[in-house]
């Protein structure tokens, strides 16, 4: 049977004291208490329409990186402007191609837990739980930051919210390490049948939902409801509650080996035919004959993955994910024609959205989730940096508070992509104090020099309040600002420092001006915007 | 803006304050309120059932039919003084055992999608016009605003009271006043970085951290004693808050039910207790109503958990709520009595109570714009009625 709470977590009384104290053993303690809790839903705001009325539209591949990567880089900006839309799309799909580097070395000497078999990880149960938490966050961050496949590692938080798992979940934090190498990693940009496959069989996904104790005599309807309900055919997708229960009974005997058995094999799928129900089966509306043993579950598979409901969930959530909560009918219909006709190929899929006019024509449609926000950050503000010397502790604790710690989400449903979930008046006051990155005086009273930002160059030599803001502008939003929201902000300044616009500055003083600029530019909404 | 002088709070004779606590995950009501005469209850689950009261361990009488289970105890003494009643066999009549979509459909008060924009809650708050400017109005302890709450203008979403703000040398540098020019109308954002820098302000002079719990309450250590002292802090701020929505989870309870539903019941039940004492007379003015999205089914599953279900069980607290009962019209446990042969059957409307709520402690709302397509019932005997 599947171990309790109590014996895996007997140091710890909940996840979410379990986190606090991780942040408290970062160093954050006056901090810790802020983590925020897991609602659903969200209140409204003023709608994406009014964008263009206020805020000047950013060039076109500004948008592109906006929405395809975690935040724009300067030198990322120049590439899309010379190689053009289009190829720099195929060259980021492409993405084994793209030069990342000693990105890959780099994690395996920092993170080294990642990369560990769930039986190595069991070994050091328990006290390695701490440490796989923090670097499978860490790593999952590193990359979202300094990996030059963007496209692709957006496209592996897709599918790590799309198939979520909780890394505090009982053993899965043994378990998803190699679910996120061997299933997410391994097919993000490939096909979604193989990338459905794998997760089916992915012995932390077994777990999580239960199926590795779904049996004949008792089977366990967990995975089945949210394979249907959530990976694949989407909650109208035209399933029934009998669905579900046949679908369970397909899955009968998908377990894995356990540790108390086979402590070597711990975390390998195991297909126990013992525990199949051998009966036939009748899955929406087709029979599965009886004796196909292991075969059910993959039939039931192939099944769901080419069916046009899935088609249409997938595309739905793409477009949420890439254009706005409320895509066109039509730009869904497009992106599910793509993943039908290609079956289930996700760059086909990628190209028919990133070709619709509808992408191609919008952009500010709703507000970056704070991953893109908290790597946007670094990559904005200080694209040079190295790995922080705070060994991450600074961005755990920002995601922590804002939110969306990766793999820590609780429910098999993901992260969510509306920004009607995002944007409140908590995550605005969240989003502000972490602006405060760059003004460094808040963070050095905590001994941390997390990251260097050099405004040497983004000044290039500017030395009045008005062309300091104008070169920040420039360097860090990379996009046009109002003429009245300029105004606000050197009408600040102005009176902060008692000069004029056009005051002479020294050039220390001007760098000594810029941090403060620089927090107030990413509190706004030009950068807040996706 | 501040509120310096008592009067500017909440009209004590026009409306309780409402503070609404959702149990997320599905709790199971079977074995929070055991109806242990209904001997089916023992057919059903042989391993997990609680022993009737009268044993060593055993469960908490309240009228001879249903007991509380032991972990529960701290209510026994709000049931009878009547300021607790609890509903059982109630919910959301509708046939979804997915989480996500009987939360969703909860939430927003309807039974069938496609789902309204805006959450029961939103609606009644949006249909009764505030009476201060005051950012406390409707507040959500946590990292987001619940779908309960769309609609509702500017809901707050605060994860943690005490650590809302701007360290002194960021406010001296001038930072509120310029966001509140970038973020001026009609800028994407603006409403929840307005209300967020309005919020700002009236916490920092309402001083949340200088409130202390009244009457000797002692709030249990864990999140939802903390979101419940804190929520009690901003009730006695004087700070005009309506609406307080917490919540509560853990309650997914698939396997080893018994010992996993231990703990977040002694949880909820301290905390509600706590909460109680702290508050004292101000309860009169105040309902607090627990609900969650579906009951769980009525057999055990093979791994000493259960699935998913339907009726379950609500819970009111409250100087105004008709307690010292539990509200049921029992379906009965008997196989051919269970909804689709294995659930317990909801026999009342979770939207007969909440329209009760509104009519008789939260100033008489149309309950037909904040339930659209709800035709009744709107009274189940739950609440008493504002003087």
């Amino acid at each position: 049977m599947k171990p309790s709470a109590e014996e895996f977590f007997s140091s710890v009384k909940s996840r979410r004291e379990f986190i606090k104290l991780l942040a408290k053993g970062l160093g954050y303690s006056a901090l810790a208490a802020s983590l925020p809790g897991c609602g659903g839903g969200g209140g409204g705001d003023s709608g994406p329409d009014d964008a263009d009325k206020v805020i000047p539209r950013a060039s076109t591949a500004y948008r592109l990186l906006k929405r395809t990567g975690f935040g724009v880089r300067r030198d990322e900006l120049t590439l899309v402007e010379s190689l053009g839309i289009d190829s720099y799309i195929e060259q980021q799909l492409d993405y084994q191609q793209v030069d990342d580097g000693g990105l890959e070395s780099d994690l395996q000497a920092l993170f080294p837990l990642v990369y560990q078999t769930a039986a190595q990880l069991y070994a050091g149960f328990p006290d390695n739980v701490g440490s796989v938490v923090r670097q499978m966050i860490a790593a999952a961050q590193y990359r979202q930051i300094f990996s030059r496949r963007q496209l692709f590692e957006v496209m592996v938080e897709f599918w790590t919210d799309h198939f979520n798992i909780d890394l505090l979940n009982g053993l899965c934090h043994a378990l998803k390490p190699v679910d996120d190498l061997q299933v997410i990693r391994a097919h993000a940009l490939g096909n979604f049948r193989d990338l459905l496959h794998g997760s089916a069989k992915s012995p932390a996904m077994l777990f999580y939902l239960d199926n590795f104790y779904n049996l004949a005599a008792a089977p366990n309807e967990n995975y089945a409801r949210e394979l249907l309900e959530l990976h694949t055919l989407g909650v109208d997708g035209g399933y029934t509650e009998d669905d579900v229960k046949e679908v369970a009974r397909c899955f009968t005997g998908w377990s894995i080996h356990l540790p108390a058995i086979s402590p070597g094999e711990f975390g390998l799928f195991n297909y126990i035919d013992a525990y199949h129900d051998q009966g036939s089966k009748l899955v929406l509306g087709q029979t599965i004959a009886a004796g196909g043993g292991e075969q059910d579950g993959l039939e039931v598979l192939d099944m769901l993955a080419r069916h046009p409901a899935t088609a249409r969930n997938l595309a739905t959530k793409l477009c949420r994910r890439f254009i706005s909560d409320d895509p066109q009918a039509a730009t869904v219909d497009r992106v599910a024609d793509a993943f039908l006709t290609s079956n289930g190929d996700i760059k086909t899929t990628l190209r028919a959205l990133f070709s619709s006019e509808a992408f191609r024509n919008s952009a500010d449609l709703k507000i970056t989730r704070p991953s893109e926000y908290l790597a946007g950050l670094v990559r904005a503000l200080a694209p040079a940096t190295g790995y922080p010397t705070d060994n991450g502790q600074l961005f755990f604790y920002a995601q922590s508070i804002l939110g969306q710690l990766p793999y820590n989400w609780s429910t098999p449903d993901g992260y969510p992509d509306l920004q009607s979930y995002w944007l409140n008046t908590g995550s605005m006051l969240n989003r502000w104090r972490l602006s405060f990155l760059s003004f460094a005086s808040v963070l050095q009273g905590q001994g941390i020099d997390v990251i260097q930002v050099d405004y040497g160059p983004m000044l290039e030599g500017a030395n009045t309040l008005a062309s300091v803001t104008d070169a920040l502008i420039d360097a860090i939003l990379m996009r046009p600002m109002s003429a009245l929201d300029r105004e606000a902000v050197l009408t600040w300044l102005s009176g902060e420092f008692g000069i004029n616009d056009n005051t002479p500055l020294s050039a220390e003083a001007a760098e000594q001006i810029a941090p403060l600029v620089a927090a107030v530019l990413i509190s706004s909404a030009y950068f807040q915007l996706r | 803006m501040a509120h310096d002088d008592t009067t500017a709070g909440r009209l004590p004779n026009q409306k309780d304050l409402l503070l609404c606590l959702f149990q997320r995950g599905a709790a199971d009501g079977l074995n929070s309120l055991v109806p242990y005469g209904d001997n089916h209850y023992y057919d059903h689950r042989s391993v997990i059932a609680l022993p009737p009261p009268g044993d060593a361990d055993g469960t908490i009488d309240l009228d001879g039919f249903f007991a509380l289970h032991p972990s529960l105890e701290p209510l026994k003494s709000l049931y009878d003084i009547g300021q607790l009643a609890l509903v059982h066999a109630t919910g959301m009549p509708h046939e979804s055992r997915s989480h996500f979509d009987a939360q969703d459909l909860v939430e927003h008060g309807v039974i069938s999608k496609p789902l309204p924009a805006t959450g029961w809650l939103g609606r009644h708050l949006a249909l009764s016009p505030p009476e201060t400017d005051s950012a406390f109005r409707v507040l959500s302890i946590s990292g987001n605003v619940p779908a309960s709450l769309q609609g509702a203008s500017a809901p707050l979403a605060i994860s943690n009271l005490d650590d809302f703000g701007f360290d002194q040398d960021i406010i001296d540098a001038g930072y509120p006043d310029v966001l509140r020019n970038l973020y001026h109308q009609q800028v994407p954002f603006a409403s929840s970085a307005v209300a967020a820098l309005s919020a700002l302000d009236e916490l920092q002079a309402a001083n949340l951290p200088s409130i202390l719990p009244e009457n000797g309450a002692i709030y249990p250590n864990g999140e939802l004693g903390y979101k419940l002292q804190q929520a009690g802090q901003l009730i006695k701020s004087n700070l005009p808050v309506e609406v307080i929505f917490v919540d509560s989870g853990n309650w997914d309870h698939h396997e080893s039910l018994p010992n996993n539903i231990l703990r977040s019941l002694a949880e909820l039940a301290a905390a509600l207790r706590a909460f109680h004492t702290d508050m004292g007379n101000r309860m009169q003015n105040i309902t607090l109503f627990v609900m969650t999205e579906f009951g769980r089914r009525v057999a055990e599953n093979a791994s000493a958990g259960t699935d998913h279900g339907s009726g379950s069980l609500a819970y009111a607290l409250g100087g105004g709520v008709n307690g010292g009962q539990v509200v049921s019209d029992w379906p009965g446990l008997a196989t051919p009595s269970l909804l689709m042969g294995e659930d317990l059957a909801i026999t009342i409307d979770m939207r007969t109570l909440l329209s009760e709520l509104l009519i008789k402690r939260l100033g008489g709302t149309d309950v037909s714009q904040v339930f659209p397509g709800f035709t009744g019932p709107t009274s189940a005997n739950l609440f008493l009625s504002r003087s």
